[in-house]
């Protein structure tokens, strides 16, 4: 199970310090891949295509996430077009992403979904609901909810 | 005849000959420009005119009869009118040109639109207000975040560390940074149902309350509560937002019988003259003390100190409630008494009058 990485897509280091500890402390001890605007997220899901080096990034071996939490508000490209351009390419159309944003703006919620969120989460303020949510989407997501059946696409193939 | 009609005209109106020479005014203009009507007659139409548009005017005047329609002057320019002491006021403006038989006149009606403008403008600075705390609200969310987070970690994985005062402490800031995302979540409340618009249809707001009644005693089975509710109650409203009002008003009356055995909460209507509708929450609980009925609706007033009432909130529910209901176009009051209990009245208007 612990081979099944998390990519974490968050600009405020408080919030990803925060998400980090929850899952650490909820026993979910997979891989996190921390991401920290919405090109670097690209780059790191589509190698090659963003950075020109068509190098790969060295990412060629690693497995597509088995989870992403996407903040919305993110520099240089914002959650949402990550989202769009995950959901127009085969390889990552599939994979869950679960929008975790302080925004509760209707709107905000309502374009996520429209644009193939599969979950919206609005970050708690208080602690203990902060842990509480974080830990509830990894033991979903994770653990309850039957993946993709596949036969594990990796990062860099075509 | 045609003199008359002018003066009959709301708008000021100032005729022009082909030559450019004013040949009638009416009162409306005189008080416009502040000009006696002798003063302008026979007077080119320009000193009407701001120094700044002066030099293009008689050019476009030439042209005016070549195309005379009906037509609003310079549509999307700002125009304005020059008054006798040379200060000007923005105007709207409209031409249109009279055959008298004797040539051609050229009537201009003149209205003077600072008042719009100004409307205009503090529109929009109240839009840009609202936008402003709404957006300030929100990134104010992020470091109470942190702020709540680290001091949660203090306590669970440094807890021994800072023994029982200092967890005390840190438990205060926890509680303190909830107060304080309460009154931001009050402070988007209030900036988003600024910008809201209402979304008016036809509600049984005793179908409403029944409906958060339940769900209140689902919370707490134990507390014995005589619930009474009219039904049905039909009004007119935003259904979203009414669901609010009575969910503040019966979650108050919930609260505030709390210490009762036998409390008993009631919702119903009573007769109104100049409204629709007038709904009331009435409660048997604690009550208040009818001095302080005024501060009741006001934000961040609470009239039971929190170490009485724990569950109290920020004193933002019923300032919520005042703002829904006159959004609506109806008013807020209550009568108590300390001790025996409180009743909340809320009025709406009809269909027709919103």
């Amino acid at each position: 199970m612990t081979g099944r990485t998390i990519l974490l897509v968050e600009d405020n280091p408080d919030d990803e310090a925060l998400t980090l500890r929850a899952f650490d402390k909820s026993n979910i001890h997979n891989k996190v891949i921390v991401k920290r605007d919405g090109a670097e997220a690209l780059a790191y899901l589509f190698p090659g295509d963003g950075d020109g080096d068509g190098n790969g990034n060295g990412n060629d071996d690693a497995p597509y996430p088995a989870l992403i939490l996407l903040d919305l508000n993110l520099p240089k490209v914002g959650g949402l077009e990550v989202l769009r351009r995950m959901r127009a390419d085969e390889r990552t159309q599939m994979i869950p992403v679960v929008v975790l944003t302080s925004s509760k703006l209707e709107e905000d919620v309502l374009v996520s979904y429209r644009n193939g969120a599969n979950a919206y989460v609005r970050k708690p303020v208080k602690f203990s609901e902060f842990t509480e949510a974080v830990k509830a989407l990894g033991v979903f997501w994770l653990l309850l909810n039957e993946p993709v059946p596949s036969v594990a696409p990796k990062l860099g193939l075509r | 005849m045609f003199a008359a009609l002018l003066e009959a005209v709301p708008d000021a109106m100032v005729c022009t000959a082909a030559d450019g020479l004013v040949v009638l005014v009416n009162a409306q203009a005189e008080r416009l420009f502040g000009y006696e009507r002798a003063e302008l007659i026979g007077q080119p139409v320009q000193i009407l005119v701001p120094d700044t548009a002066r030099a293009e005017h008689p050019s476009h005047l030439a042209m005016y009869p070549a195309d005379p329609q009906h037509r609003p002057m310079g549509a999307g320019l700002a125009l304005a009118g020059r008054r006798r002491d040379a200060s000007t006021f923005p105007a709207e403006i409209s031409l249109s040109a009279i055959d008298t038989g004797e040539g051609i006149l050229v009537a201009a009606a003149i209205r003077d639109v600072t008042a719009q403008l100004r409307m205009k403008d503090l529109e929009r600075a109240s839009e840009s207000r609202e936008s402003f705390i709404y957006a300030v609200s929100h990134d104010l969310r992020a470091p109470l975040r942190a702020l709540s987070g680290y001091s949660g970690v203090l306590l669970e994985d440094y807890g021994g560390v800072l023994g029982e005062e200092g967890r005390g402490y840190a438990e205060r800031i926890v509680a303190v940074s909830e107060q304080m995302r309460d009154l931001l979540d009050y402070l988007m409340q209030v900036s988003h149902l600024a910008r809201a618009e209402l979304h008016l249809e036809s509600v049984d707001l005793g179908a409403e309350a029944a409906r958060i009644v339940e769900q209140i005693q689902r919370r707490e089975p134990e507390r014995r509560v005589r619930f009474t509710i009219q039904q049905p109650v039909p009004a007119w409203a935003d259904s979203g937002l009414i669901r609010t009002v009575l969910e503040n008003l019966l979650e108050n009356a919930w609260k505030f019988t709390s210490g009762q055995d036998d409390a008993s909460i009631e919702f119903g209507t009573a007769p109104s003259e100049d409204a629709a509708v007038c709904c009331y929450v009435r409660d048997d609980g604690i009550g208040f003390d009818p001095a302080y009925a005024g501060k009741l609706f006001q934000p961040f007033q609470r009239l039971h100190a929190a170490r009485d009432f724990p569950a109290t909130g920020t004193g933002t529910g019923l300032a919520s409630v005042r703002q829904i209901v006159e959004l609506h176009g109806g008013r807020v009051w209550a009568e108590g008494a300390v001790g025996v209990g409180a009743t909340f009245y809320f009025t709406l208007d009809g269909k027709e009058s919103t």
